[in-house]
């Protein structure tokens, strides 16, 4: 049993402590040993290892570089632990299914349904929008450099439908721009698009009717090039950002509104997005896609510098990459974020246009900033409403307050749902009321607590793991753990 | 110059100024107790709204400020107001008077005539045989008698006993005209009732708009002129609460007056819903043809005014008028007796004109029926289009549109708590609730008053006196009824 299987088979079985215990020992063993921890011991141990410094960038811990134009500034050109020989990292498009292919004579075979569908962006709260093979964003096409490919594709909603290839450099009767290039695909009916691909890169096929864009009919179609980027990366992740306005009491998606409500990330909205998470140390690539009907997105990643290594069209030369904190997506663009994970910790990336850092954010008077009252005793009684409460704290003094959201409440089992996921184990108890709207996490741990997290069977405390990293690489004196009520 | 240099010492949208200060309460109304920043006692420009309101006086004495139906007060249902109103009302005894006046009218009618005792002295002086001077031809008693011929005195106590059941009818149609009142007024007050509260619901709702303006004047999201509108909207709802006790109070006080008893302030209680089926027209119609009291008075009345015409029609034939009686003859010197027989010869006055006029007032009486139905027809049409017209609006309010406005409220207060719709978003929809409740009663008031009207033969004014059983101007002035 290799000392890998043998950590992971006494995480599923033994105490989170003992986990810890016994992952810290294996880290001065460890080749490209997890990181130095707050003992100092370790820090020694990962600054031998060869890998770990490139001209005054570390790959574990939160450093530049000597010199901006070294090919190592900010981690530019540090590779990941990926060996090329292996090929590109897969992609991953947390919670959108990849469609799978048959090959014919050489050729990918895929077959792509527009549809209907109920896509859950919260727990529990299932919207109506269309998308591809029972997913909003369909399920990502993912080739290779080179490949031919057929795709099928079998109209199952009730109208007229178009596909189009984004980006590619394809023969003109198979672009999918509606009647420009070919007719409708009536519903029922299948219409096939054979295309050879010497493009790589990252590409998306969505309807080409205005506003079956705008209600959610959009997917990947990620093409791996023949000679794998370098650096390469240890993962590859793909998130599409889009906006949806639905009423209060609704399901429905007004694909005709100029205001924008809700707002998802791979079809969910925060915090029911999946948190992307990493190894520390590792290089990581999330490519996002800006599919929102009309607004932008200013794309931020906390406690890291990214650099911008590729849009939509191509990858970028590195010689015109750009280091960045925060990114702007256009509409239907895509960018690529490369950078090395070598700060641990629980990380937001969100955009930072503040009306979609929630949901449908509505204005904070009534009941809720009211004291003593509450919705439910409107409820109770519909024929006699209670009487106003109209005494207010002495922080109505302040002209402008309340600025934060007042009374957000959780249900139990939304909260279930939202713990219910392996990627979100061990984060604070109430990260769930920060991360909201086109807001996910992308969580960088170390090797032993990413194993504990995505591997075992532990249960593990809410704020186990992030306690653990303040412990390791923060200033755990002065750490306060979330409160736990409610959660 | 001056109205920009005006504008530029206004502080308003140039410096933070507190949101408007919630008008105090008209008097009479509870006012709202907001403490806490938003609600600042601090008067800006001197005092929007200065003092409190005075007390209110009517003649000296102070109106009071809180309503009756706050207090501790007597509830009375329908059957209470019925049972003091039979007893009381003034107007259900004098129809019973009139049925007794009738009677005695009768009985006067056919009393036979008195005899009359004559004394007679025929020639005094004369002189006779040997009397210079005597004392008459004849001296004496003699008695007259009419007898009544052809059945008269039968007939005028017929004719008078037939008005008396008239009077019996039109007693009916009182009585039906009293507690049709009372049930009109009874309905009329439990409407009130009810709408004095849901105006309290409304009032609510109101007293939170200029709550929840002044929370968003806070946040930038209202202007102060939105905030001074939602004070106007909190008056106005302050003024229909007053507005709505006070006609409680004119309702419960008419209905007490026509019951005809003095109750101080009370409750009504009892449901506006009606409990049996619909009314067809065909009914309607057929139940006010059939069975109306005025309907029956006036056919009673054409049965009196046959009796009127056979009545008049022997007045011609004669009575006979027989005379007799002795006395002392002193020519002859000795007793005699006299007798006479006196009969009207009609050779002239047979009564032609009377017999005409009763025949008149008999084929009058017939149209007076006709009339009657089509009046009542003409009433009915009204009555019933004001009763389907409000039958169908409350039901269809109680049927789709108050559980439509009750459910959209209910969604939208779930939305709001899951932080979906803002607060003013769902106390619209609250008003609309509320108000779709205060139609439906005020329809329902219109359903309960208009059956009552229609189920009670149309009769109303349960405090105009009684009727006679004669319309002005008919045969009735004579000495003796006949």
């Amino acid at each position: 049993m290799s000392n890998t299987e043998q950590r992971r088979s006494f995480l599923k079985v033994g105490s989170i402590a003992a986990a810890f215990a016994l992952a810290t020992e294996r880290l001065h063993n460890h080749a490209h040993a997890q990181t130095p921890s707050a003992s100092g011991d370790a820090a020694s141990a990962a600054d031998s290892t060869p890998d770990a410094d490139y001209d005054g960038f570390s790959r574990f811990k939160p450093s530049r570089g000597n010199d901006p134009d070294s090919d190592y500034y900010l981690g530019k050109l540090v590779p990941g632990f990926r060996k090329p020989a292996e090929g590109p990292a897969p992609f991953e498009a947390p919670d959108v299914p990849k469609l799978p292919y048959k090959m014919d004579n050489g050729v990918k075979i895929f077959e792509l349904v527009p549809m209907a569908v109920q896509q859950e962006f919260h727990p529990g709260v299932k919207m109506n929008v269309y998308g591809f093979n029972e997913s909003m964003p369909g399920p990502t096409i993912e080739v290779t450099q080179g490949d031919r490919v057929r795709i099928v594709v079998t109209n199952e909603l009730p109208e007229d439908t178009f596909v189009h290839w984004h980006g590619f450099e394809l023969p003109v009767q198979y672009d999918g721009a509606a009647t420009l290039t070919q007719n409708p695909i009536k519903p029922g009916q299948t219409m096939v698009f054979e295309f050879d691909i010497h493009e790589e890169g990252t590409f998306f096929y969505h309807s080409h009717v205005a506003m079956q864009e705008a209600f959610g009919q959009v997917g990947w179609f990620i093409v791996q090039p023949k000679k794998i980027f370098d650096p390469p990366v240890d993962r590859d992740f793909g998130l599409i950002f889009q906006n949806f306005h639905i009423p209060p009491t609704h399901t429905v998606s007004d694909s005709w509104a100029m205001d924008w409500n809700w707002h998802t990330i791979n079809g969910k909205s925060g915090p029911y997005t999946t948190p992307l998470v990493c190894k520390h140390g590792e290089r990581v690539r999330v490519r996002l896609l800006n599919f929102s009907p009309m607004q932008h997105h200013p794309i931020h990643l906390h406690g890291h510098t990214f650099w911008v290594t590729g849009h939509e069209g191509a990858r970028i030369p590195k010689t015109a990459w750009v280091p960045r904190n925060n990114e702007l997506v256009g509409v239907a663009q895509s960018s690529s974020f490369e950078f090395i994970a070598n700060n641990p910790g629980d990380w937001i990336f969100h955009c930072h246009m503040i009306h979609h850092m929630m949901n449908h954010m509505v204005r904070q008077v009534g009941p809720r900033i009211r004291d003593d009252a509450s919705v439910d005793q409107y409820l109770t009684n519909l024929r006699s409403r209670p009487p106003v409460d109209a005494s207010h704290q002495e922080s109505f003094a302040t002209p402008g307050y309340p600025q934060k959201m007042q009374g957000m409440e959780m249900s139990e089992d939304f909260m279930q749902a939202i713990w219910n996921r392996k990627e979100v184990r061990g984060m604070r108890a109430n990260y769930a009321m920060a991360v909201k709207g086109l807001m996910t996490v992308v969580r960088v741990l170390p090797e032993d607590l990413y194993d504990l997290v995505m591997h075992s069977d532990q249960q593990v405390e809410k704020g186990a793991v992030f306690a653990e990293i303040v412990r390791r690489f923060g200033d755990p004196g002065a750490y306060q753990a979330a409160p736990k009520m409610k959660m | 110059m001056k109205s920009h240099s005006e504008a530029m010492r206004s502080p308003i949208g140039r410096t933070f100024i507190p949101p408007p200060p919630v008008p105090s309460p008209p008097y009479g109304v509870q006012g709202l107790d907001p403490s806490g920043p938003l609600f600042p006692e601090e008067r800006i420009h001197g005092g929007d709204f200065p003092a409190a309101p005075a007390p209110v006086y009517v003649d000296g004495d102070r109106v009071p400020d809180t309503f009756a139906m706050e207090a501790e007060v007597q509830g009375y249902d329908l059957s209470d107001f019925l049972t003091l109103a039979a007893r009381n009302n003034p107007t259900i005894r004098q129809a019973r008077l009139q049925i007794s006046a009738q009677t005695a009218k009768a009985l006067q009618a056919g009393l036979y005539p008195n005899p009359t005792i004559n004394y007679i002295g025929e020639q005094i002086g004369v002189d006779v045989e040997g009397d210079k001077d005597s004392p008459g031809e004849f001296q004496g008693m003699t008695v007259r008698q009419r007898f009544v011929t052809a059945g008269k005195l039968k007939l005028s106590r017929e004719k008078y006993m037939r008005r008396a059941h008239v009077s019996e009818h039109l007693a009916m149609a009182q009585q039906f005209r009293v507690c049709n009142d009372v049930r009109i007024h009874f309905f009329r007050a439990l409407a009130a009732r009810e709408k004095v509260q849901l105006r309290k619901e409304l009032l609510k709702a109101a007293e939170d708009g200029a709550v929840t303006a002044r929370e968003l004047y806070n946040l930038g999201q209202a202007t102060r002129p939105a905030v001074r509108k939602s004070s106007i909207a909190l008056q106005r709802a302050r003024l229909d609460v007053l507005t709505a006790e006070n006609h409680y109070r004119e309702s419960f006080r008419r209905l007490v007056a026509i019951v005809g008893v003095d109750l101080t302030d009370g409750l009504v209680s009892g449901d506006l819903m009606p409990e049996g089926e619909p009314i067809s027209y065909r009914e309607a119609v057929s139940l006010v043809l059939s069975e109306s009291p005025e309907l029956a008075a006036a056919r009673a009345k054409l049965a009196a005014d046959r009796v009127t015409v056979r009545r008049e029609q022997v007045e011609w034939i004669p009575d006979i008028v027989a005379e007799g009686g002795a006395g002392y003859n002193f020519e002859a010197k000795e007793t005699t007796a006299a007798a006479g027989v006196s009969i009207e010869l009609p050779i002239f006055d047979r009564n032609q004109g009377t017999i005409r006029q009763a025949q008149l007032d008999l084929r009058r009486q017939q149209e007076e029926i006709r009339r009657t139905e089509l009046m009542l027809q003409q009433e009915m049409a009204n009555i019933y289009q004001q009763y389907l017209t409000a039958l169908q609006i409350a039901s269809e309010y109680d049927r789709v549109i108050i559980p439509e406005a009750k459910l959209a409220y209910q969604e939208l207060l779930q939305s709001y708590k899951a932080n979906r719709v803002d607060w003013p978003t769902v106390l619209d929809a609250q008003v609309e609730y509320f108000d779709s409740r205060l139609t439906r009663v005020q329809y329902l008031e219109q359903v309960r008053t208009n059956e009552v009207l229609i189920r009670g033969y149309l009769l109303h004014g349960g405090l105009m006196a009684a009727p006679g059983p004669t319309p002005p101007g008919h045969i009735d002035a004579v000495a003796k009824p006949r």
